[in-house]
């Protein structure tokens, strides 16, 4: 089976418990106006360049931008975002490594939003069962029966939560965050190993009336813990490489406030990423 | 830091102190007897007079600018030994050496050794009487060191900056540090037992790192930051018991602090070597200094054993300046003396042989033999180097005054050469190109690739990204990562062991200095699709511009062979973006992750933490970065002190860190 991949990151940091890989899979749901993944939204593979190390030199603009223009750049800075890839190569891929990723650590799939190619995905997470540790980083938006799939298949989730308010979650995510939160529970109580994250966007995720919703969903749920993401001012590096501009619909140089204090209350851990 | 150490730190980092120095213009003669040598080194203390820094406690800095004629010396000197006992029972050791011998020639030496002593007493003298209006402390001190040996820390301290200081005024270039946690470890548990604390010794270790800093711009090497003052830590003794102790730690410490090029920290660790000094490592790396260097004993030890070096001498191994693994006190070895050039190596077999090979096996077993030739001529060559005498470093190398012979002539235990092996990664990956795209392919014809190198790739595009698409090393590739250890094969069988005419042996190692760019540059365009006169990798790394799938696969691609026969050193350098370890979880991740390249076998890790953005920056605003350090090859300098060729290499290897 194949499915399609935009990134494959060895010692991916914040990704998951240990030395982990990340699969990053193509395709995303939504479209959050903070997005530092531009290049995972889309469904197909697009022809992407990278900004460091350019001569200027024309060749890819003469070319128009096509696959041929990847061979024709000097400094080799085109590829192609979003390779057409088996399961069977990726698992080997991946395996290549276990020595070091089972020492605690393993792999994790990312995306764009890996549930949003259930087959190839559940197919490798199937083929590596009992061999890598497997986590999936979702946003949760997929319908209830494929979550229940998602989560026979995996050992780790890393859950993201952004805005409580139905209206602003559309406003800058572009869905409704109903199934999302109709997910969250069904994980909550699925006895699966997880860690709920909340990017903070200033003025947009970080207000004290978001966190504490958060704050207070999370308590019911008897959650312990919470990992923040603060807004990265490098967000809008990766849209000139797919050839669009970023234009956030908020403020990005005003200040972020984790109000920590909001989870620790109910004796919820913050830990800031 | 205590505020007095901030001051002076500050101070160190203004560099105003520089402007104190007299210019004295140069023309001391590089005289090749020791008398004539202890006649020169005269002229040059005279030309000395004390000068104590602001709040210096330790003094002897640099007094004139000048620099002295160079002289060999890439060693760990005995400190501990001369600093234990003083110079007045090394006289006296001298002279029993002399009573017992009428070689007129060991005579001579024995003359030149008491002549160096004394003239260092003389300017000790000097500095006495100096200490004695401004600096009480120092008085007192000076009354023990350096005619007897130290007992307090703060002694040991005084003496080891004198030592050095009067090393460097014979022009040694290259001085190390070597195991100061270990040898200085008996000084700080008396001022334990008496009642100094930890933070008291800190504070004495930070004035004692700054100090060896203030002069470090008279004595460089290719460039400036290249001056040899690496310091190793910690490391397990024949037991399997772990060496890195209290004073490991404040060294650490001093350095995570202080964020200063000197000295170069050196962390030997092992399979048992605990989380948390990884983790604590870990900070000193997201300084962003460029150390600690890792060096891996469960490798080194036995590798050295392996070429001979006794198991004592072995379990108590250091750094020279860079990364060569040497022993210290007893070993006179010449660890940088001379370079395998691999990608040169490489294209020549090729241009001379490709045409009649029927298949890359035919290929590869040319440039294996090529290999074998290539030791030979470099020992022929090397085997004839002749190294001046030098008498007063001798004094500090075990041996050399019972037998009154010079550390060069024998007097030590070690006279070993070392030869370093450059672009490994190009040379392997020029091979593998060749086996997909000429014989397994059949994409492009031997005629074809060999015009195309000719032409620099020039009219070629298509040829060279093919070639740069084949597997490259870092990549975790077995095609690839084979043809790289045939080569280093090749090479230890071909120069290990061999006599070097000097009561020694050869070693080869996995290390590049500057050739990467020197030999780069004299190297026409190779089949890995590097251009003509580019760069190579830096040491054991993947070549330029190489993007590899990542850290991991680039640890498991180099430390696939068997690197105990090839411990000349030479270090796998790594480049990490700095927000990595913006906080503690990317630090522990990290600790794992060096840990992991320590287990899986890996023998030397040089890891940086780096930003490209600021690089880029510093470059247009040099002004803005006055004190921006960075590790180039197997020192750290600071930035702006860098040929731009540096810099760019640096920049060039952070083109794929995102």
């Amino acid at each position: 089976m194949q499915g399609i991949v935009f990134s494959v990151e060895e010692f991916s940091v914040y990704d998951g418990p240990g030395i982990r890989t990340t699969v990053f899979l193509k395709g995303c749901p939504l479209r959050c106006s903070w997005c530092h993944n531009p290049e995972g939204q889309s469904y197909l593979p697009e022809i992407v360049k990278s900004p460091n190390g350019c001569i200027g030199c024309g060749a890819c603009i003469r070319t128009g931008f096509t696959r041929e223009s990847i061979g024709a750049c000097p400094k080799n800075l085109l590829r192609i975002c979003g390779e057409r890839i088996t399961s069977d190569d990726l698992v080997k891929k991946l395996l290549k490594n276990r020595n070091i990723l089972n020492n605690g650590g393993g792999v994790t799939f990312s995306g764009g939003e890996p549930l949003t190619q259930p087959e190839f995905l559940f197919d490798c997470l199937s083929k590596l069962e009992g061999r890598l540790h497997r986590a999936i980083q979702t946003c949760g938006y997929c319908e209830e029966e494929l979550f229940q799939e998602a989560l026979k298949h995996t050992d780790y989730v890393l859950y993201d939560l952004k805005l409580m308010d139905d209206a602003l979650h559309q406003k800058y995510t572009g869905v409704s965050n109903q199934k999302i939160l109709c997910n969250f529970g069904l994980l909550a109580k699925s006895g699966t190993d997880f860690v709920t994250r909340i990017p903070l966007i200033p003025g947009v995720t970080d207000t004290e009336e978001n966190l504490g919703a958060i704050a207070q969903l999370l308590k019911e749920y008897k959650v312990s813990a919470v990992e923040v993401l603060p807004y990265n001012k490098m967000a809008g590096g990766k849209y000139a490489m797919v050839g669009r501009s970023y234009t956030p619909a908020f403020d990005e140089t005003a200040e972020i406030t984790p109000r920590q204090e909001l989870f620790e209350r109910f004796g919820i851990q913050v830990r800031i990423l | 830091m205590t505020e007095r150490i901030a001051r002076i730190l500050d101070y160190l980092n203004q560099r105003e102190y520089r402007k104190l120095r007299q210019e004295k213009p140069e023309g001391f003669v590089r005289a090749t007897c020791v008398k004539e040598q202890v006649k020169v080194f005269k002229e040059i203390v005279d030309s000395e007079k004390p000068l104590l820094f602001l709040e210096d406690t330790l003094g002897f800095n640099r007094y004139t600018g000048c620099v002295m004629p160079q002289a060999e010396g890439n060693l760990t000197p005995n400190y501990a030994r001369v600093i234990q006992k003083g110079f007045d029972a090394i006289v006296e050791e001298i002279k029993v050496s002399m009573q017992k011998t009428e070689d007129p020639e060991k005579l001579a030496y024995g003359q030149g050794m008491l002549g160096y002593i004394e003239l260092c007493l003389n300017l000790v003298e000097k500095y006495q009487e100096l200490a004695k209006q401004e600096c009480p402390k120092l008085y007192e001190a000076l009354l023990k060191v350096p005619h007897k040996g130290a007992e307090t820390f703060y002694e040991a301290c005084v003496f080891m900056k004198m030592c050095i200081y009067f090393l460097r005024l014979c022009g040694v270039t290259h001085l190390t540090l070597g195991r100061f946690d270990q040898y200085m470890y008996p000084f700080y548990q008396r001022d334990k037992a008496a009642g100094k604390s930890d933070e008291e010794i800190l504070e004495l270790i930070e004035e004692f790192f700054i100090s060896i800093n203030y002069d470090s711009d008279l004595y460089h090497g290719v460039q400036q930051g290249d001056n040899g003052q690496s310091m190793v830590l910690g490391g397990f003794d024949k037991d399997g018991s772990s060496m890195y102790n209290a004073l490991s730690k404040l060294c650490m410490q001093a350095s995570l602090e202080l964020s200063v090029i000197d000295p170069k920290i050196n962390l030997r660790v092992g399979k048992n070597t605990p989380d948390e000094v990884y983790e604590y490592a870990t900070l000193l790396t997201k300084q962003g200094l460029g150390f600690p260097q890792y060096c891996n004993d469960d490798v080194v030890v036995p590798g050295l054993i392996k070429l001979g070096y006794a198991p004592e001498d072995a379990f108590d191994y250091t750094v020279a300046a860079c990364w060569e693994y040497i022993v210290p006190n007893c070993g006179a070895d010449y660890p940088n003396i001379t370079t395998m050039d691999f990608p040169h190596l490489v294209y020549d077999v090729m241009k001379e042989n490709l045409l009649d090979c029927d298949s890359f096996e035919e290929l590869m077993a040319l440039t294996e033999a090529a290999i074998g030739k290539e030791c030979d001529r470099l020992t022929e060559e090397y085997n004839h180097t002749q190294v001046l005498p030098q008498a007063f470093l001798s004094i500090f190398m075990d041996g050399c005054i019972e037998s009154l012979t010079d550390l060069w002539a024998g007097g030590t235990k070690y006279n070993n050469f070392g030869c370093h092996g450059a672009g490994i990664a190009n040379g392997a990956d020029a091979l593998a190109a060749v086996k997909k795209i000429v014989f397994e392919d059949k994409a492009v014809t031997k005629e074809e690739l060999l015009s195309a190198l000719d032409a620099d790739f020039e009219g070629y595009a298509k040829v060279r990204n093919l070639l740069k698409s084949c597997p490259k090393m870092g990549n975790n590739e077995d095609e690839v990562d084979d043809i790289a250890a045939k080569m280093m094969d090749a090479f230890q069988k071909g120069i290990n062991h061999r006599d070097n005419q000097h009561g020694g042996i050869w070693r080869a190692g996995t290390g590049s200095a500057m050739e990467y760019l020197w030999k780069g540059e004299q190297c026409p365009a190779t089949a890995d699709g590097r251009g003509a006169g580019e760069p190579y990798s830096s040491s054991f790394s993947p070549s330029l511009d190489v993007k590899t799938d990542g850290l991991l696969s680039v640890i498991q691609s180099f430390t696939k062979y068997d690197m105990t026969h090839i411990i000349n050193g030479g270090p796998l350098t790594i480049e990490i973006h700095d927000t990595v370890l913006r906080n503690e979880m990317g630090v522990k991740k990290t600790a794992q992750l060096v840990k992991q390249f320590i287990l899986l076998g890996g023998h030397q890790l040089q890891l940086n933490a780096i930003n490209r953005d600021r690089l880029l920056d510093a470059q247009d605003h040099p002004e803005k970065y006055p004190n921006l350090i960075v590790r180039v090859w197997g020192w750290s300098g600071y930035f702006n002190e860098l040929d731009v060729a540096y810099q760019n290499h640096i920049i060039r290897r952070l083109e794929y860190l995102v």
